[in-house]
């Protein structure tokens, strides 16, 4: 199930043209959402770590590590997907760019009551330009409809 | 620099540093410089010093002598060994003195500091193995120290029979392994005690006795065998924690002597036997978690703890549950009960503020019609791995904001749909004798669902045009595959494609979109597992 | 204040890192440093310190050191119930920020404090 990630900048005039990323959603979490970019550090995740309270409505955009870079795995990331979202966050985007291993620990998201999307490469290299630029920006998640490609079977 | 003790203009900021005035007085910040000493011409109306990371090893004679206004004194991050007496001379009015994160192994015992007015000492991240008795004599005032993250073998009882005025203190991160009767005798301002990892295997039946004020307790990541018995002098006590240690069981009334008790850690205990009265009278408790106190026969008597929130009881042998369990804890919002024998339910109809129940893996056979009445919050309900072979038709009737449902390996033949329009999560695998096919219209809010057979998701797949099992499962994988080595090509990303959206139309189509979300419904119908329901 | 450790490490990183990235900032710190995670705007990175910011204490344990933030009403504290310096227009007592003080004390706008 693939996601779109249309993304709007705030500073720019109104006619700035949006751009449109893609992405994957864990399976199971597939939905529509929108709210402001905001960056969580991989360590603000964990069960120890203090709420962080937003006034906006945002969207969490998590950069994950290499496993080489030892960041504290303090919580598997289906929890921490989990955390981000009870503590208001509209939809959650991993870029997993750095860590490829995480769309198999992410790959059964049921249990989650919003939309987790991962990123890679040049789309993620978007976002998180974005977001290293501070450069305000509301991002729409969107379940991208593919046209049926397989033929009609009669039984 | 100039030469120590000379005269130095009244404002003068020494050159390595930053100054700020506050008044008639100076904020000097001379952090991360580099400096191997401290500079010489500071201001004596020096009311704020921070030295911290620079690579002092050592304090000069009479480097702080003139510096009369010094409230706040930052020496942390350097590379300090010792600090005799004298080097602190004339700091009167000291109030907070920052150590941390240096190479002290010894504290002064025959010349003491004399900082009569200091109120917080940072000692943490250093090296030392002892406090000698005499160390904090010069500091009567003090209410915060902090030892943790250094060598100490012992508790200082000594040194801290001076400090009555001390409200709070850090021993963790040190090697103590017992603490002796009357440990802390005369420190009954004492607020909060920390002593988590640590490697203390024993406590006096006294160790706590002059803790009068004590509301934080922590004895996490110790080696205790025995539940520590001695808090029962602890009439104030609020937040104790124990968990991760070697202790197998909670005493019978184990709290009577701290009635005002709102959380309690223990988890990660090889915990097997609980007192049925261990928990009584606690009326602040919010949370009590259990988890694999396989002796546990009877629930627990919770006789005047009626602030419960969260009770989590499981891998235990419980077969039953008190009929007034919900006169008891009004206020339960999660119960969790998985893992037991529990046969019947009672009635949960007093418990209106409970939001999930999870009964899993018991051997629940009926549900009746007053089990889950009235409790408009519950969100999460999972019954699975039990032996349900029939729900009363009005069994859910009135839980408008149920969302879960978990009936996976019951006996079902057939499930009441009054009161699940609200379910967005659906389990039923595993009751093979449910076979009757259901509806969009009998769940609008449904985004995963769990059917016995194949044919029962067609209604929520769209199966008009269902593709292959085999080729779902290449169409998935390959998205998957060319997910991981993407290459711009093979996404045309930028281009304004067919995507060209008009954002308030998107925003529109946000509010009424909840209904069309995909549905992920299994197992996936396909040409082995066919739309058509076989037994018709 | 308690500013960040200063300098570049090897490996392009703030002084205190020991390890760090572009997008995150340090990811773990140099022994016995404290990680706090700094809000910058859409920025969320981790810097190394040694002590924590104010509103902020640090928290031990054997494999990392923490910066966690203090209750609301709270300047600077020992742990999140115990604080050391309140707010302005409360009154610090026994750890506890009040806006009136308990019977026998009286408030002191100097010390911030019930005397």
């Amino acid at each position: 199930p693939r996601a779109t990630i249309t993304v709007k900048l705030l500073k720019q005039e109104s006619t700035g043209r949006p751009i449109t990323l893609e992405g994957l959603f864990v399976r199971g979490s597939e939905g529509k959402a929108q709210g402001k970019l905001m960056q969580s550090h991989p360590l603000s995740l964990c069960n120890t770590s203090e709420d962080e309270r937003q006034e906006s409505i945002f969207i969490s955009i998590v950069k994950l590590e290499s496993p080489e870079s030892k960041v504290p795995q303090c919580q598997p990331l289906l929890d921490k997907a989990r955390l981000a979202l009870q503590r208001g966050a509209q939809a959650v985007i991993f870029d997993i760019s750095d860590d490829p291993s995480a769309a198999q620990e992410l790959r059964d998201g049921s249990s989650l009551a919003d939309p987790v999307v991962l990123v890679t490469s040049s789309d993620a290299d978007e976002l998180m330009g974005l977001v290293n630029k501070n450069e305000e920006a509301m991002v729409y998640i969107d379940i991208m409809i593919d046209s049926p490609t397989w033929p009609h079977y009669d039984v | 620099h100039g030469s120590p003790g000379a005269a130095v203009p009244v404002k003068q900021c020494p050159s390595a540093c930053q100054c700020e005035e506050d008044g008639i007085l100076l904020l000097v910040d001379c952090s991360e410089q580099g400096l191997s000493s401290v500079p010489t011409d500071l201001s004596p109306l020096t009311s704020y010093l921070d030295l911290s990371m620079n690579n002092i090893s050592e304090i000069q004679p009479n480097a702080f002598r003139n510096l009369h206004f010094l409230s706040e004194l930052r020496l942390s991050g350097n590379h300090l060994r010792h600090i005799p007496g004298p080097m602190l001379q004339g700091l009167y009015n000291l109030k907070v003195l920052m150590l941390q994160n240096n190479q002290l192994e010894r504290l002064p015992s025959e010349d003491p500091w004399e900082l009569p007015n200091l109120l917080s000492l940072r000692l943490d991240a250093n090296l030392i193995m002892e406090v000698p008795a005499r160390t904090l004599s010069g500091m009567r005032s003090l209410r915060h120290l902090w030892l943790d993250d250094n060598a100490l073998t012992e508790i200082p009882v000594s040194a801290l029979n001076d400090l009555s005025s001390l409200q709070a203190m850090t021993l963790a991160l040190n090697r103590i392994t017992l603490i002796p009767d009357y440990a802390f005798r005369n420190l009954s301002n004492l607020v909060v005690l920390h002593l988590h990892n640590n490697m203390i295997r024993t406590l006096g039946q006294n160790c706590f006795e002059g803790l009068h004020s004590l509301e934080t307790l922590e004895l996490n990541f110790n080696d205790l065998q025995e539940f520590p018995v001695a808090i029962r002098t602890l009439a104030k006590l609020q937040e104790l924690g124990f968990h991760n240690n070697n202790i197998k069981a909670i005493p019978e009334r184990a709290f009577v002597g701290n009635p005002l008790l709102q959380t309690i850690h223990f988890y990660e205990n090889p915990i097997q036997f609980v007192g049925r009265s261990a928990f009584q009278f606690l009326p602040k408790l919010h949370t009590l978690s259990l988890n694999g106190a396989t002796e546990i026969r009877e629930f627990p008597d919770l006789k005047g703890t009626t602030s419960l929130q969260v009770l989590t009881l499981t891998r235990a042998g419980l077969t039953s549950l008190p009929y007034d369990l919900c006169h008891l804890l009004p206020k339960l919002k999660v119960l969790e009960l998985s893992h037991n024998v529990i046969e019947e339910l009672p009635s949960f109809y007093h418990c209106t503020s409970l939001q999930e129940i999870g009964l899993q893996h018991n051997l629940i056979k009926q549900i009746e019609m007053n089990t889950f009445q009235q409790l408009g919050s519950l969100r999460s309900l999972d019954l699975s791995w039990n032996s349900i072979n029939s729900i009363h038709p009005d069994a859910f009737f009135s839980l408008q904001s149920l969302i879960k449902l978990d009936l996976t390996g019951n006996r079902l033949s057939n499930l009441p749909m009054t009161g699940l329009t609200s379910l967005t999560h659906l389990k039923l695998k595993g009751n093979m004798a449910l076979s009757r096919s259901f509806g969009l219209e009998d769940f609008p809010n449904i985004r995963v669902i769990e059917m016995p057979y194949a044919y029962q998701c067609c209604v929520f797949g769209g199966c008009s045009s269902y593709r292959s099992a085999s080729q779902w499962e290449e169409q998935m994988g390959s998205e998957e595959e060319d997910f991981q080595k993407k290459s711009p090509s093979l996404f045309p990303i930028h281009t304004d494609n067919n995507y060209d959206l008009d954002l308030e139309e998107f925003q529109l189509a946000i509010e009424e979109s909840k209904l069309q979300t995909s549905i992920q419904c299994t197992p996936i119908p396909g040409p082995f597992k066919p739309c058509d329901n076989l037994f018709d | 204040g308690n500013k960040q450790v200063s300098g570049v490490s090897s490996q392009g990183c703030q002084g205190g890192c020991q390890t760090c990235s572009v997008y995150n900032g340090c990811l773990t710190c140099k022994p016995k440093l404290f990680i706090h995670l700094e809000r910058d705007g859409m920025r969320q990175i981790g810097v190394c310190l040694a002590s924590c910011p104010n509103g902020f204490y640090g928290t031990r344990s054997p494999d990392r050191n923490d910066c966690i933030k203090c209750g609301s009403e709270c300047d600077s504290c020992f742990n999140r119930n115990f604080c050391l310096r309140c707010r302005a227009g409360s009154y610090l007592h026994k750890g506890k920020c009040m806006e009136s003080c308990p019977d026998g004390l009286v408030p002191s706008d100097t010390k911030k404090e019930c005397v």
